[in-house]
């Protein structure tokens, strides 16, 4: 069952990275859009380390916009960039008060 | 189009203004702080939004020894020693000199031996005694 519907505004969680990872530090503490779902597979902390019986959770892309994420950004302002993450890394955006 | 060596030259140089150059010389320190801690523990293959210089694209083709490291490491996979997560951690493991400083197929190749050691399946002294077989064969300097 999946936690996240097309639409639905994603944050990445900040959380501590080591050894490896597919989650870019770019995106962690980001929010972004889901726009589209991928299968569920075994997730890259734990395939990176073969462990084939792991978890195995949805991914999502999520589209985050390109002023988001950097801040010096100086392309246009629709400008966005697609990633995809695993359901782990996702949590709800908080509410916001702007648009 | 790829700019002239002497545009490629300022870029550097700007970037490298952007991003001096850490003076403090890594060397087994006797403590770090934890910030120190963050960056190195950085993972390497993790690239995106990290200031660096634009370097000249290439459009070469493989070459066979690419190829055939392309087709072994497939092969390693479909009988079960790894998969291309796998990979692509241990080449995070080899740290950030070896990373760097191997062509691409360079890194899947130098991983593709480390974990056949690391695994068990051959012994570093094997895989030495080939190479050494083989630069003999070639007639290669020592």
């Amino acid at each position: 069952m999946r936690r996240f519907q097309i639409g639905d505004r994603v944050s990445v969680r900040d959380a501590t990275t080591l050894f490896h990872h597919r989650t870019q530090s770019y995106v962690r503490g980001r929010t972004g859009l889901v726009v589209e779902h991928r299968p569920e597979w075994l997730i890259p902390e734990d395939e990176a380390w073969q462990r084939d019986d792991g978890r195995v959770e949805p991914f999502y892309v999520v589209r985050f916009r390109q002023v988001d994420l950097w801040p010096n950004y100086t392309g246009l302002e629709s400008d966005t960039v697609e990633t995809e993450v695993a359901e782990g890394w996702l949590v709800p955006a908080a509410e916001e008060t702007t648009s | 189009m790829m700019p002239s060596p002497s545009e490629l030259d300022a870029l550097q140089r700007r970037v490298l203004g952007l991003a001096p150059e850490p003076a403090a010389r890594l060397d087994s320190p006797y403590w770090i702080t934890n910030d120190s801690y963050a960056v190195l523990r950085h993972v390497l293959h993790d690239v995106g939004g990290q200031p660096d210089a634009p370097v000249p694209y290439l459009d070469k083709e493989e070459a066979d020894w690419e190829l055939r490291t392309y087709v072994l490491c497939e092969v390693l996979a479909w009988r079960g020693v790894w998969n291309s997560e796998v990979r692509r951690r241990a080449e995070n493991d080899l740290g950030a000199t070896l990373y760097y400083g191997l062509p691409y197929y360079g890194r899947w190749i130098t991983v593709a031996a480390k974990t056949l050691v690391d695994k068990g399946l051959v012994t570093v002294s094997e895989l030495a005694a080939k190479i050494d077989e083989v630069r003999a064969r070639h007639g290669a300097g020592a």
